[in-house]
């Protein structure tokens, strides 16, 4: 299934247009984490279209289900990708996921948060379950998994995929709606960060 | 002279006081840093705190040093991040000009060109996430809450980390052992030692003189070519005595690591010693693993009749043929590691409403004794046999109107199992591996091996096996460079493992921080034909 958008969104994600660099007081990183510059928070956004792939994951409920099915229930998602085992980058993508999905709590309209184990055959939906339970997540946010083929279709469509977990990088994709274009960007987000560009594109459409 | 009276209780408490203070204080940097470090956890007890920024709260569990900087205290790679190594070697080395300069072994995220750290400084990146050049450090860094007693127990701690020369490693040889319990399989025993000797020799054919240190770039800090000798030990006499028996073959001849070996019905006392020790123990041939969370040194490739016993409750479950599943009865030998199967089965399917029954056959029963037993079988009943290939062979007729056979493909013999054709029809196996069709690339790639140094092939899966564990290790102390820590040997095993093109009996081997066992599914099988060795899968590739 691919979605369908003004060709000039498609021309511009293309060419890689659309790309948003925010510097925070705080970040990224290149080779090494604690060098000095290093310490700066960067996060580069940009406008992506992709197309889901029909690919059939477990949800942590147990339950199989078809990823275009789950993104295009007509919610606004926001995704990511971690590996209960991972100790760095996914405990923290998780926590901002936690606090987003608390602070969003009287807004009318709720996301779909979706968390897609990178490390699917150590990662059953009751592992699954439990590592959502750390990071207080309620309804409307699941974490998926299913066979490595699965996992690696979805990295791969999302351009997540780095060849193994370890290698991954931090990385928060969203959508206001089915159709719409993606937002993706890379780098750390605070909660609130992650307010404001969702109810950005929200608002934006 | 005793005191009596009024003031004698808070004396008494008074002594009480000084002697927990005494305790705190000989505590105070032997585990209270430790428990910092690795599990979260303050001395009072209560959860390590740490912020990020304002609002970004994370304890206990998750907020421990362990997880970036791992147990070695030598940092990783995480995507394009190298997290930086905190040993404390590491931390108060004096400035160098160039990595050249820096007489520390290389890990990834090391830097040479940085004032070294002092006590106070170091305090301060811990609580502010100021470096010792007084700029910010990464912003995955937290900033912790610890006062000065705690700050100086986990300081204390980072000190003690990675510290110097370790044990069986020398300037030119690197010295492995390998653990042979006394029940272990003869033929198997001196299938495993052919293949690990004739990996040593190979692997020393190049070095048979010692090289010199070679210097490189600041990337790469090349390595003297080491002699990997091999020690056999081959314990005797009863469990109980083997841990014993172990620390003495320790003490005499020290070793870095223990690779690969071979066990019987149980390997617990073997991974006892390995844990207490903080040896790592690469990946043992056994059936029947230990499985216990909190162990860090003991890794398998498979998880053994375990994970066959998780494969039966997931198909049991899967078939939806619950409701109408009467009893299932599970058959084990006494003294055989099937009583650990069965009791794995019966809490896989806890859950689920069927009858479990265990029958035991006692450990010198005949094969008579044994279809008495199965004539016992009630119509519908599932059995599943925990049994060996002598059993195996030694089945009748299969008791009228049982529904299903499950056999334990790890036990009974794979694909050679001699399962008489009367059973194949209602039997299914557990096959803890990739399927023989779809391996073959993987497989010829050792059995090749074998050929050109003429080694037969006795105990396929075992040898290759065994080759896989001397290539995984090989790879592991390549990228350690000359940074020989027992605790950093795991880390990197767990970081390549996925990387590896050659997985032999398995489809793909991983591991991560806690996760201990490389490969993690199987299938169900069943025999094609009423003889012959061809195998139908039931499903697919299967992570119960």
């Amino acid at each position: 299934m691919t979605d369908t958008n003004p060709s000039w969104v498609r021309t511009l994600a293309v060419c890689g247009v659309l790309v948003l660099i925010q510097t925070d007081a705080l970040a990224d990183d290149d080779a090494s984490e604690h060098h000095a510059h290093a310490a700066r928070r960067t996060t580069i956004s940009t406008t992506q279209q992709y197309a889901i792939p029909e690919v059939r994951l477990i949800r942590d409920d147990g339950v199989g289900v078809l990823l275009p099915a789950e993104m295009n229930d007509g919610r606004p998602v926001v995704v990511n990708f971690i590996f209960t085992t991972c100790g760095s980058i996914c405990p923290l993508m998780s926590q901002v996921f936690g606090q987003f999905q608390r602070k969003l709590d009287t807004d009318a309209r709720q996301p779909h948060l979706l968390s897609i184990s990178t490390d699917p055959e150590e990662d059953t939906p009751g592992k699954l379950r439990q590592y959502a339970q750390r990071f207080g997540a309620r309804d409307g946010w699941n974490h998926y998994t299913g066979t490595v083929e699965a996992s690696q279709s979805a990295q791969r469509a999302f351009d997540v995929y780095r060849g193994d977990k370890m290698s991954h990088t931090p990385v928060t994709l969203m959508r206001a709606a089915p159709g719409r274009p993606w937002l993706r960007i890379e780098g750390f987000l605070t909660p609130d960060e992650l307010l404001q560009r969702y109810r950005q594109l929200l608002s934006t459409g | 002279m005793m005191m009596r009276g009024p003031y004698a209780r808070p004396l008494r408490l008074r002594a009480l006081c000084a002697v927990l203070a005494l305790l705190v204080a000989a505590t105070t940097h032997a585990g209270v840093g430790e428990t910092i470090y690795r599990q979260g956890i303050l001395l009072s007890g209560e959860p390590l705190q740490a912020e990020r920024e304002p609002g970004m709260h994370i304890e206990g569990a998750t907020a421990a040093c362990i997880n970036c900087h791992r147990r070695s205290g030598l940092g990783m790679t995480e995507g394009r991040r190298a997290i930086p190594p905190i040993a404390g070697r590491y931390l108060f080395h004096p400035r160098a000009a160039n990595a050249d300069e820096l007489d520390l072994p290389f890990v990834e995220g090391m830097k040479a060109d940085r004032d070294p750290y002092d006590e106070a400084t170091l305090a301060r990146a811990i609580r502010t996430g100021v470096g010792a050049d007084g700029q910010p450090l990464s912003y995955l860094m937290p900033h912790f809450q610890l006062d000065d007693v705690q700050m100086a127990s986990l300081i204390s701690y980072l000190r003690s980390l990675s510290p110097g020369p370790v044990p069986g490693v020398t300037t030119s040889v690197l010295h492995f052992a390998t653990i042979i319990t006394p029940d272990a399989d003869p033929v198997k025993r001196d299938a495993m030692l052919e293949v690990l000797t004739k990996f040593f020799d190979d692997k020393n054919r190049y070095t048979r003189a010692e090289s010199p240190r070679l210097h490189s770039s600041r990337r790469m800090m090349f390595k003297v070519n080491r002699h990997w000798e091999l020690h056999v030990w081959q314990l005797a006499g009863a469990p109980q005595t083997w841990e014993a028996q172990l620390r003495d073959k320790l003490a005499t001849q020290p070793v870095f690591a223990v690779i690969s070996g071979l066990g019987g019905r149980t390997w617990e006392p073997v991974q006892h010693f390995c844990e207490a020790e903080g040896l790592p123990c690469l990946f043992p041939n056994v059936d029947l693993p230990v499985d216990r969370q909190s162990d860090f040194d003991s890794l398998y490739l498979s998880k053994g009749v375990l994970l066959e016993a998780e494969l039966i409750a997931h198909n049991l479950r899967a078939s939806k043929a619950g409701a109408s599943i009467h009893r299932v009865v599970q058959i084990y030998r006494a003294k055989d590691i099937g009583k650990d199967a069965a009791a794995a089965l019966r809490t896989a399917l806890h859950d689920e409403a069927m009858t479990v029954v265990e029958e035991t056959l006692g450990a010198g029963a005949s094969g008579h004794e044994l279809n008495a037993l199965l004539a016992k079988s009630q119509p519908n009943d599932i059995l599943v046999l925990w049994l060996r290939k002598a059993d195996i062979a030694a089945l009748g007729r299969p008791p009228a109107r049982v529904a299903r056979v499950y056999l334990s493909g790890r036990m009974a013999g794979l694909e050679q199992a001699p399962l008489p054709g009367k059973w194949r029809g209602l039997t299914r196996m557990a096959y803890p591996f990739n399927l023989p069709d779809r391996r073959r690339v993987q497989v010829d790639y050792p059995l090749g091996w074998f050929r050109m140094r003429q080694i037969p092939v006795v105990a396929e899966q075992v040898q290759a096996d065994t080759y896989l564990v001397c290539a995984i290790v090989s790879d592991a102390i390549n990228h350690m460079v000359d940074t020989f820590v027992r605790d950093y040997l795991v880390e990197r095993i767990e970081e390549l493992l996925e990387h590896r093109i050659i997985t032999g009996y398995y489809p793909r081997l991983a591991l991560a921080p806690q996760q201990r066992f490389a490969s993690k599914g199987g299938y169900i099988v069943r025999f094609r034909d009423s003889n012959g060795t061809s195998l139908t899968p039931e499903g697919d590739w299967t992570v119960p």
